[in-house]
């Protein structure tokens, strides 16, 4: 490291410190222990009282029960995201496989990447299903389980998901699905006499002696879905080979 | 037991900061990249201890491993040396 960096980070970090202990002993900042009214009211409602969610995570209540509309405008950005990716990429004739010779990763790699793989997707699955009961949900399990595709790709290629199935067109039919059932599932108690994305008298609370919360517990898996399936499929997408990629496209010559 | 949450929380956000500066100031972009994120695993000490778990799922999933594997793959695309 030079000495330019270190005396800059010095300078920083004494900034930070200097900073930080003075508003601590100095400026006597009030430190607040009660919670605000509005923080109050979603604390003692998110699984007791009339206007619950009977979730005892309250943010995923919040997420997607009394701020609803919020997060499905949030999906539907998302969605437009993972549009305007594909329509960059814009490719329609199929790929044609390139094999390149080498030796790859050695097998310490390959092989742990297959145990990790496995345990990713039961830890994302947890995060996601769990979300109206611990911290979590779909959006944080969804992003969890596109590791597993991304490990896959830089440990062995896109040809050993492609090659199982797993291609682009794939993963955008299961993320179609996925918001598909999220926007049924908003239009529902509009069908039963609510509002849209209302909760709880529509859905019920408890599913064969199990707390699902209303709808939360199906908001999170289909956003799970959708937003596990987005990602790979721009993974697949951005893990083309440059060659390949120009080849298809037809523009600029080597 | 505060006071010890108080200060892991400042030292994350040191190491978090140290390493974004190295991360702004590395002419290497891949290393730039790891630089990167390494910030992202302080930062998401510092959610854990300032009692966001929500976040910090999405935080640690995204900046660790999507975000940086995105950027390995644009470095791909283009030169691996910054050029000025």
């Amino acid at each position: 490291m030079k000495r330019g960096h270190i005396i800059a980070l010095g300078v920083f970090i004494a900034l930070i410190l200097l900073v930080s202990l003075g508003i601590t002993f100095v400026g006597k900042v009030p430190m607040t222990t009660d919670v605000r009214p509005l923080g109050l009211f979603y604390l003692k409602n998110s699984y007791f009282g009339n206007y619950a969610a009977r979730s005892p995570e309250v943010v995923t209540s919040i997420l997607w029960d009394y701020r609803g509309l919020d997060t499905l405008f949030e999906t539907g950005v998302f969605f437009l995201a993972i549009i305007s990716a594909l329509a960059l990429f814009r490719i329609e004739k199929k790929e044609e496989k390139v094999k390149e010779k080498g030796e790859g990763f050695t097998f310490i790699v390959k092989d742990t990447v297959r145990i990790i793989s496995v345990l990713i997707v039961a830890v994302s699955a947890a995060i996601a299903l769990h979300g109206h009961l611990t911290p979590g949900g779909g959006f944080q399990g969804g992003s969890a389980l596109a590791v597993v595709p991304l490990l896959i790709i830089v440990a062995f290629s896109k040809y050993a998901l492609e090659g199982r199935g797993l291609t682009k067109d794939t993963a955008m039919i299961v993320r179609s699905i996925g918001l598909i059932s999220i926007i049924i599932l908003v239009l529902i108690p509009l069908a039963a006499g609510g509002y849209l994305m209302q909760n709880l008298p529509v859905f019920p609370s408890h599913i064969l002696g199990q707390l699902t919360s209303g709808s939360l517990v199906f908001y999170n898996l289909f956003e799970y879905i959708a937003v596990g399936a987005g990602f790979t499929a721009v993974f697949l997408l951005l893990s083309i080979p440059e060659k390949v990629f120009h080849k298809i496209i037809g523009g600029e010559k080597e | 037991m505060i006071f010890i949450h108080l200060v892991i929380l400042a030292i994350s956000m040191i190491l978090g900061f140290v390493f974004s500066y190295l991360a702004i100031m590395e002419e290497d972009l891949l290393k730039a990249v790891i630089y990167s994120a390494g910030q992202g695993v302080m930062f998401s000490i510092a959610f854990y201890i300032l009692m966001a778990p929500d976040v910090l799922l999405a935080y640690i999933a995204i900046a660790i491993g999507i975000y940086t594997a995105l950027l390995v793959f644009v470095i791909s695309k283009t030169e691996r040396k910054e050029v000025v």
